[in-house]
């Protein structure tokens, strides 16, 4: 048997290229539907865990996916914005712990995620090191995060410009690094968590500057009355958050309408949660409410159906490939037919010929399927990350 | 020693036939067959090595009538009493010159692969002045080299009885020559017998029997022999 399989051997290695070709159709065809099942089985378990962990997710009206997506994923696909008035509006309803959520910005590829600090709380989030944020301008980062930043509690992190070109647009932020979370191997991992309040002051909403009443600013100064101070534009904006300038910072306007993208429901029980959802059934509201199991499960529904399509095509073309296989080893078998007849020949007797010839179908499956069943474990480790990666950025 | 007897052979399709009533080859002969092409010398090294079986009469050989035989023991009988040369080498691409040599103990389950085979697979190698070419494949060899592995290949059996088809067909005046020597030496050391098919007249001298074809052979019904002629 050992010398069948060296002759079975040597034959495939010197027509290396016809082996090779044979060997990754065969591979592709048993890979394509077993390592698309694990893709989705394994991206399937992910979503739906985070969703059932999330009861309910108030947003603007428009796409449930694109609501659910960025508030559980961080997805860089941005909701409509609803204002803050609609957090305070749930904890008003005394029905609904309410945690706010801006999605919006980012430091390099991580999110920063504007909230509360209720969120840890809900999200069961420890930390490994440092602290919750405790001031304006403190973030507290992801294990992934901290990890790929190489940056511990004492370090800053910067936010990045949403347009380089854009004046008027965001500018960077340093943020001081309060804590480091533990590893929860979900997408908190790559997040960087800032109070909502934070968010806004990248978003410019909220800022601080040199003080105008001081002498020193005098010459930036165009108009002054008892009110209103009018300056030019060399005054001194502030990109980090200092203890020497914290109580610069300061907000315009009413906070009620402060952007979100979401605002994350936690209802008291089930009851409160029915009345809850019940409260956004008016078409007339700005605004929904969505659970988002439902709405991932719609989305998995979508995509178990495409894998269908994707099953049914591969059996297909798996057909054609066997076929085809099955052809070149005839095709093969003719050309070969000195060699078999030398063999007779030369003693071998027709049962070692055939089981030569068979040894070789046997290694060109046995490689493939071992090639495809590799294959298969390196898309069950890091498929799901993968593709969650595409589809949320 | 080989006795064939009122032999008769066709193959299926085609009118081509062979009749020899009675030829003997003794131990230790080396003989030479010529003639035209088409005459069946090819048919009859291939009904003496049971590769081909007549419809009548008898072939045997060293007391075997083979052509009696059936399919496996035809085979081991061919195994261990001869060695086969062909005219085109059909030497195996896709291995290098010792797994060709080799090759019959490789495809012979009956035949151990040892180390006294792989030594005298060397040892015939260096004899012949190929034994720094054992690891390099076939289709980097010259066509004197290719028919020196081929004959090796039938030599590692250590086999009573040699058959070679056209061994010195496609070689020069020296290649000619020394797979010749090779064949003729092994035959006269070990007292084996040695029948070759051969359309080259200048190499008839050095064996010690021809047989000529045209004397032998019926091809189509009108060709009939009368006589059988040449030596018997």
């Amino acid at each position: 048997m050992r010398d069948v399989l060296y002759l079975a051997w040597r034959y495939l290695v010197f027509h290396r290229l016809k082996t090779g070709i044979l060997v990754t159709s065969i591979m592709l065809i048993v890979y394509l539907p077993t390592g698309l099942n694990a893709v989705i089985e394994q991206s399937a378990e992910h979503l739906t865990a985070r969703a059932e962990q999330t009861p309910l997710l108030v947003g603007a009206k428009g796409s449930p996916l694109e609501l659910a997506l960025n508030s559980l994923y961080f997805s860089t696909d941005h909701p409509e914005l609803i204002g803050y008035a609609e957090a305070i509006s749930v904890m008003d309803s005394g029905l609904a712990n309410a945690i706010p959520l801006y999605v919006r910005f980012r430091s390099r590829s991580h999110p920063i995620v504007g909230t509360s600090l209720d969120y840890f709380g809900f999200r069961d989030l420890n930390f490994a090191s440092g602290r919750p944020m405790a001031v304006l301008g403190e973030c507290v980062l992801g294990a992934a995060v901290a990890e790929s930043l190489g940056v511990q509690p004492g370090d800053s992190v910067i936010s990045s410009t949403d347009t380089v070109f854009d004046l008027a647009g965001v500018y960077p932020l340093k943020m001081k690094v309060a804590g480091v979370l533990e590893r929860a191997f979900t997408p908190d991992d790559d997040a960087i968590f800032v109070d909502v309040k934070t968010a806004w002051v990248i978003e410019g909403l909220g800022h601080g500057h040199q003080d105008l009443a001081r002498p020193e600013a005098a010459a930036r100064v165009l108009s002054r009355s008892e009110e209103i101070i009018v300056a030019n534009a060399s005054v001194v904006q502030f990109n980090e958050i200092t203890e020497e300038n914290l109580d610069s910072f300061h907000f315009h306007g009413d906070l009620a309408s402060y952007p979100l993208t979401a605002v994350l429901a936690v209802p008291r029980d089930d009851k409160s949660g029915v009345i809850l959802r019940g409260r956004y059934t008016n078409d007339n509201a700005r605004s929904q409410i969505v659970r988002p199991l439902l709405v991932i499960e719609e989305l998995l529904d979508t995509v178990l159906t495409i894998q269908q399509f994707i099953l049914a095509a591969v059996i297909i073309v798996g057909l054609a490939t066997v076929a085809t296989a099955a052809l070149v080893f005839m095709l093969s078998l003719k050309l070969r037919r000195r060699e078999i007849d030398t063999m007779h020949k030369i003693g071998g007797s027709r049962l070692r010929v055939a089981s030569m010839l068979l040894a070789e179908v046997v290694i060109v499956i046995v490689l493939s399927s071992s090639l495809a069943a590799v294959l298969t474990l390196v898309t069950w480790r890091f498929g799901p990350g993968v593709i969650e990666s595409f589809v949320l950025t | 020693m080989i006795e064939i007897e009122d032999l008769r052979f066709s193959y299926d399709e085609g009118d081509f036939f062979l009749e020899i009533p009675k030829l003997k080859v003794a131990h230790g002969e080396t003989v030479a067959i010529v003639g035209p092409s088409g005459s069946g010398k090819t048919t009859l090294l291939n009904l003496i090595a049971g590769t081909a079986v007549p419809q009548s009469g008898q072939v045997t050989t060293n007391g075997y009538e083979i052509s009696g035989l059936h399919d496996a023991a035809r085979r081991d009988f061919r195994i261990a009493n001869i060695g086969l040369v062909f005219q085109e080498f059909e030497l195996l691409e896709y291995l290098n010159v010792l797994d060709n040599i080799l090759l019959p103990y490789r495809i012979n389950r009956t035949l151990h692969l040892g180390t006294a085979v792989r030594e005298r697979a060397e040892a015939l190698a260096k004899r012949v002045g190929i034994s720094d070419k054992l690891t390099r494949f076939v289709n980097q060899l010259s066509q004197g080299e290719k028919q020196r592995v081929a004959v090796i290949r039938a030599l590692v059996m250590q086999p009573p009885l040699l058959l070679a088809d056209e061994p010195t067909g496609n070689l020069d005046p020296l290649n000619k020559n020394r797979v010749l020597d090779i064949l003729l030496q092994y035959a006269e050391q070990n007292g084996a017998t040695v029948i070759t098919v051969t359309h080259d007249y200048d190499i008839l001298s050095r064996f010690r029997r021809v047989i000529d074809f045209k004397d032998f052979y019926t091809h189509g019904a009108e060709q009939r022999p009368e006589n059988i002629a040449g030596p018997m």
